[in-house]
Order: structure tokens, then C-alpha cells, then sequence
């Protein structure tokens, strides 16, 4: 539906704020939606540069990964922020108190197969021995719609925090899936921490209505889908799975 | 040399000189063979310290016409009058230095008679040593001394020491030498080399069998270094006062204490975390400056096209972005920096601080080529206390053509009187700083990174 309408593009001068507007260059920043539990990374230069980088179809397999992995680590920096801590102080080695935090709660990966596999590197890169399960989820054929084909989940997920990860967000309809299978599995909704890396903004309104206290951490909130039969998001960045795995 | 403004201004510039600035200049003239080359050598080995250099002014011979190098090679050249030296060139040169930026001395090639195309960059010595037989010839060069020494021997020792060394080691024959000798080498002494004993300070007799004249120099040198020292340091600290009273400016990025970057700092800063540990979270929060770091340099529109075929409206960095490790600890910033330029252009630059005076001192460096054309610099250091250091490596970077809003000084931890008094004298500089710490913290992070 939103593709219909012709939506204008949210350019804006991007730059650090002691720069006058003038000398910002402008570029296409991320549509800004208002609901609590979506989160959307800050549009600095960096990122915009970073997303340029991994649209453009000219950019080569190798480039593709180093820069996506690049924003999935500050996509998931931004995530665990979202993790409970309790105090903790500590005596530095120069004798110094500090009043700091500590990490509290067990986490766990969940990714949907295949593209989000690809964020898993990322997610390993800040936390060591995170462990990870996997759900397949297929579009059936036939009704078009997605099907659970396969879960590997860890045994105790339910005592869990999880970071979902799947990098594009179009529909929503694997993402929808995926969190129903892991409620099923006991984890409450609220321990549910959605990372993606660019999303369609009425696909992310319709998920974080049915989904009022799981959290979405994204990249970008793209302009909208095409009229496809796959819906893709525009402008995109095409098969984020193909060009990660295979192109 | 101070100019006074026309204009009246509320806040008195504020400024950093390093210790190279005002160099100390020491001439040291005489006759060919009196023994300048071993004495200057001596007064450089019973210092020993890295900033004492002797420039000799051989370097600055004139390139000479095929005409002329005929003649050279017919032992018909007069190689020790005047005119034979480049003085513009040397007076340039030594102007530089004394105000403290890096000069390019020529090489000089006796085979060929001929300037080289190459240079040595000189950079950031406290003491000169300019040696030649005509070093006080130029009074413009006089001018700028701050010791002139006049070497004295017997003519006879002059000449005899001459012919060794020209036969030994420029593999010369004895009748050009001795030719050469009393074509030009005599007669230049009357004219030239013996007018400038009535101008020096000091006149050595007997060269480098006088022990007490070179130690006396030595002895002058070290108070020199002394007080040069002293200066430093209490420039240093002045600034402190200065930068006390003002607030941190927008250019200083502190990051924001979010859960997680506090959480890494808590595990850094416990003594029990194990190493690997500390390791993992150093270079995981390191990440986040450099990436931090990166929203200062500068980008330019662009319109890319998805595979889709969608058009979307980007941007792509400007120029290259390269970074500076102040040694030792900078280099703990370099596995962060890795992950996020893989190939990023790395100079290095060890700024070692002298545990009783507590003054920082430049012993190394190594830039790369084409740094002041970067878009962006960044200079690493894991932890900043006073800020002395830092003061000296953005000094070091402007002094090689980079801009001083071109760079980003990227630190985990820093004292706030230290960066007040980095952006006091640098307010150009962007400063990305992970944690403000207590002033005057010792360094630790480099030790605990390192295991040493």
C-alpha cells in the first residue's frame, strides 16, 4: 500500500552538529516512524556512507561483506544497550574507585536462514561465545505465504535474551513467523530484541503494533516495496542473502 | 620577534612552543684538518641524546657547471671560498628549524659535484651543531648562533692531517692535494677562516686533544637543555591554568555512557578481569571511537544504483583517512583500527615522557608520505593525562603540513585539564574521548593491553 503513495524523499544535510548546514552534504536519511520500540540508528555521515557503500550495485562481494558487517556491529552495539545491568564498583589498577555496570541476563542469537546468518559474524565480533540458533523459514509457493521449514533453538532459550537477526525487512511476514515460533518456545516478547539492518516502514509499523513490546533496532527505514510478486524494499539493496553468499 | 596587533583582543592567544622551537644553534668554524668534524663529534657523544645533530655544511656546496667540474677534477676548483657555499639555501634552512619546522637538508655527491635529488628531512632537534670552515663567515647565519667556536691547530697539522684523510678516504693522489692546498686551502685561510677568530666565543686550541674546551662546551650545551627543559615544562603547566577555566567545547566528543559502553569500562578497569578479557573489550570499545572518529572527515553527495535498479541518494568519504600511533600505546588502538580501515595508513611517532620532569619528548618518527593531503588524521593514544604528549604529536602534524582541523585525536580515557588544554591551543582539533577520567591519571591501559 505504501508504495502507492509517492513519498517524499526525507534528504537532509547529514554531518556532525558544530558543522553549518552549508557545508553538509545532503543525502537520503532513514524515514522516521513514531512508535516507542522501533529504534533507528543515528544517521551520521559514517552510516549514510556505509549504506551507500552496500547499495550500490557496483560494490563486489568481498567490499559487501566488510561494509555490512561493519554496520551489523553497530547495529548490534546499539542492541545489547538495550540489555538490563545492575551497578557494580570497582578499583582500577590505580587505586581508584568506579562506579560502573555489570552485564546482567544470558543471551542468545536467533537467525532467520538464510540472510540472517550473515549478521552472525557481526553479533560474534562483541559477544565471544554467544550462542546462536537457527529458524528456516520459506515462502510456500503455492499460498505465497512463509512456512516454518526448520528450528535449531538453544534448550533453555526461554530463560533467554534474544537478538533476532534477519538484515532486510520488507513484509515482515518471516520476521512475524519467527517471533511467533519463539514465543511458542516460552520467551516473553520483551526479551525479544529485533536487529535488522534496513527495513520498510509499513512493514515495521504493522510489526511493532502486533508486537507493542519487542524492540526493533534498525539501520535505515527505507522509502517503501515494489509492486513485485517478491516484494523488495526501494531503494534497497537487492538479495542481501545473494549478494552476501554467492554473487 | 613579537609583532603587536593593531587590534585589541579578550582572550590572549594561546600557544604551544615545543622544545624544538627555539633551537639552540652552535657554530663551529676553522681550518681545514684543525679538527671541527672530531670536535663537534665529541660534544654529540658525551651528550648522547637523540636531539643533538651537527649539520655540516658540506651539504650546501653549490651544484657545479660542467665548466667548473672540469676543473674540480683538476684539483683547479676553489672549493673553500665563499662563494662556493650556498649560504641562501643554509640561512633558509637554519631560520627554519629555529622556528621549529621540519627542513630539507640537500645531499651533496663529491663524486659528481653535484646536488642530489634526494634529501634528509631534519626535524624537532633542541641543539645544532653547524660545522665548516666557514661557519661564522655569514653574518646573517652569525646572526642566529647561539655559541661560535673557532678551532685553532698548527698549519702544519692542518695539512698533514689533510692528506690522511683525503688519501685514506676520498681516495685522492698527494700532488693534487697538495696542489689544491696552496692553490686555495692557504690562501682561503688568510682571507676567509682566520677573520672569524676575533668574532667567537670560545677558540679551541689543539682541537680534539682539549678536553677541558669541549667539556666546558658540553657543559654549556647541558644548561642550555636544562633550561630549555625547564621552559617546557613550565609552559606546560601555565597552560593548564589558562585551559582550567574554560568549558569543553563542542569539538571535544565525550561518548555517551550508554549501558554497554559503561558495562565495558567497568570490565576494563577491574585489576581481576583476565587478559584476554581485558584485550577482547579494549578492542571492542576502540572500535567504537574509530567508527566514532569517522563522522568527522568529510563526505561528498552521491547517487548510487541498487541491483534493483533503484537510485538512491548517498554519500562516499572524501579522500584518504589515515592515522598516527603515539607510541607505545597507540598502537593498542591499531587491531580496532584495522577492523574498521583494513588497510588504513598508519605513521607512528614515540613521544616517550621523562619520569622526573615529567616533560614529554619526541625520540621517533615516521609519517607517510602525502599525510597533509588526507582528509583526515587521527591521531591514537589510549589514554591522555596532562595532555603534554598530545600537545607535541598535533604540533608534530601541523609542523608536516596537516591542517589542524583535519585532525581527530581519538583517546579511551583522558583527564578534562588535559584535553582543555589540547583544545586551548588546538581548537581546530575534533577530540573523541571514551571516558573523562580523574586528572593527572597515571597511564596504565597501555601496560594492562600489553601484559608489560
Amino acid at each position: 500500500m505504501a508504495s502507492k503513495d509517492p513519498v517524499p524523499s526525507p534528504a537532509q544535510g547529514v554531518g556532525p552538529i558544530y558543522r553549518p548546514d552549508g557545508e553538509k552534504p545532503t543525502a537520503t536519511v532513514s524515514k522516521e516512524v513514531s512508535y516507542e520500540n522501533v529504534h533507528v540508528l543515528s544517521q551520521t555521515p559514517q552510516l549514510i556512507a556505509l549504506l551507500t557503500m552496500i547499495r550500490d550495485k557496483r560494490t563486489t562481494r568481498a567490499d559487501f561483506i566488510f561494509y555490512s558487517n561493519r554496520i551489523i556491529r553497530l547495529l548490534v552495539e546499539e542492541g545489547l544497550n538495550h540489555l538490563p545491568v545492575v551497578e557494580q564498583s570497582v578499583t582500577t589498577p590505580v587505586g581508584r574507585a568506579y562506579l560502573g555496570v555489570k552485564f546482567e541476563g544470558k543471551i542468545c542469537g536467533v537467525s532467520i536462514m538464510r540472510a540472517g546468518e550473515a549478521m552472525e559474524q557481526g553479533l560474534r565480533d562483541c559477544c565471544r561465545s554467544v550462542r546462536i540458533g537457527k529458524i528456516l523459514i520459506q515462502r510456500d509457493e503455492e499460498t505465497c505465504m512463509p512456512k516454518l521449514f526448520y528450528e535449531k533453538l538453544p534448550a533453555d532459550i526461554a530463560d533467554r535474551w534474544v537478538l533476532l537477526l534477519d538484515p532486510m525487512f520488507a513484509t515482515g511476514g518471516s520476521a512475524t513467523l519467527a517471533v511467533e515460533v519463539l514465543k511458542q518456545k516460552g520467551v516473553p516478547e520483551h526479551r525479544i530484541l529485533f536487529l535488522n539492518l534496513i527495513a520498510s516502514p509499513s512493514g515495521v509499523a504493522e510489526f511493532a503494533e502486533r508486537f507493542p513490546k519487542l524492540r526493533v533496532v534498525t539501520a535505515f527505514i527505507d522509502q517503501g516495496l515494489d509492486d513485485k510478486k517478491y516484494r523488495y524494499i526501494t531503494p534497497g539493496l537487492g538479495d542481501f542473502g545473494d549478494r552476501y553468499y554467492t554473487l | 620577534m613579537e609583532s603587536i596587533s593593531p587590534f585589541y583582543s579578550l582572550t590572549p592567544e594561546v600557544k604551544y612552543s615545543p622544545p624544538w622551537q627555539d633551537l639552540s644553534i652552535i657554530g663551529i668554524a676553522g681550518s681545514s684538518g684543525s679538527g671541527k668534524t672530531s670536535v663537534a663529534m665529541e660534544i654529540v657523544r658525551s651528550l648522547n641524546l637523540p636531539w643533538v645533530v651537527i649539520l655540516v655544511m658540506d651539504s650546501f656546496y653549490k651544484t657545479l657547471t660542467p665548466e667548473e667540474h672540469r676543473k674540480a677534477h683538476a684539483n683547479e676548483y676553489d672549493f673553500d671560498c665563499p662563494e662556493s657555499i650556498d649560504f641562501d639555501l643554509l640561512v633558509e634552512t637554519l631560520q627554519d628549524l629555529k622556528k621549529g619546522k621540519k627542513a630539507q637538508i640537500p645531499i651533496y655527491s663529491f663524486a659528481e659535484h653535484q646536488r642530489q635529488p634526494q634529501t634528509t628531512t631534519l626535524y624537532s632537534p633542541r641543539v645544532l651543531i653547524l660545522e665548516g670552515i666557514l661557519a661564522l663567515h655569514d653574518p646573517r647565519i652569525v646572526n642566529l648562533l647561539d655559541v661560535k667556536i673557532f678551532v685553532e691547530a698548527d698549519m702544519d697539522v692542518c695539512l698533514g692531517r689533510r692528506v690522511l684523510r683525503d688519501v685514506r678516504e676520498r681516495g685522492r693522489d698527494i700532488e693534487g692535494i697538495i696542489k689544491q692546498w696552496f692553490a686555495f686551502v692557504k690562501p682561503s685561510y688568510t682571507r676567509f677562516v682566520e677573520p672569524q677568530r676575533p668574532i667567537s666565543d670560545i677558540i679551541i686550541p689543539r682541537g680534539i686533544e682539549n678536553t677541558t674546551a669541549i667539556d666546558m662546551v658540553v657543559k654549556h650545551i647541558q644548561r642550555k637543555l636544562q633550561d630549555k627543559s625547564e621552559l617546557h615544562t613550565e609552559a606546560l603547566r601555565n597552560l593548564g591554568l589558562i585551559a582550567a577555566k574554560v568549558e569543553l567545547p563542542a569539538n571535544v566528543h565525550v561518548m555517551p555512557p550508554t549501558p554497554q559502553f559503561v558495562g565495558m569500562n567497568t570490565i576494563l578497569q577491574d585489576p581481576e578481569m583476565e587478559h584476554v578479557d581485558f584485550v577482547f573489550y579494549f578492542d571492542r570499545l576502540a572500535s567504537i571511537l574509530i567508527e566514532k572518529a569517522l563522522d568527522m572527515t568529510a563526505y561528498v553527495q552521491t547517487t548510487v544504483e541498487t541491483p534493483q535498479g533503484n537510485k538512491y541518494m548517498g554519500l562516499n568519504p572524501k579522500g584518504d583517512v589515515s592515522a598516527v600511533a603515539i607510541l607505545r600505546g597507540g598502537s593498542c588502538l591499531e587491531t580496532a583500527l584495522k577492523r574498521t580501515i583494513p588497510d588504513c595508513i598508519t605513521g607512528r611517532v614515540l613521544i616517550q615522557t621523562d619520569e622526573s620532569s615529567s616533560e614529554p619528548e619526541l625520540h621517533y618518527l615516521k609519517l607517510p608520505p602525502q599525510l597533509e593531503e588526507h582528509s583526515m588524521v587521527m591521531l591514537l593514544d589510549p589514554q591522555m593525562s596532562s595532555g603534554g604528549a598530545a600537545l607535541m604529536a598535533v604540533r608534530v602534524l601541523i609542523d608536516h603540513g596537516v591542517q589542524e582541523e583535519k585532525i581527530v585525536f581519538v583517546t579511551c580515557a583522558a583527564g578534562e585539564l588535559g584535553i582543555k588544554r589540547l583544545v586551548a591551543v588546538y581548537p581546530k582539533i575534533n577530540v573523541v574521548v571514551g571516558r573523562i577520567e580523574a586528572d593527572g591519571e597515571p597511564r596504565w591501559m597501555e601496560k594492562r593491553y600489553f601484559g608489560c
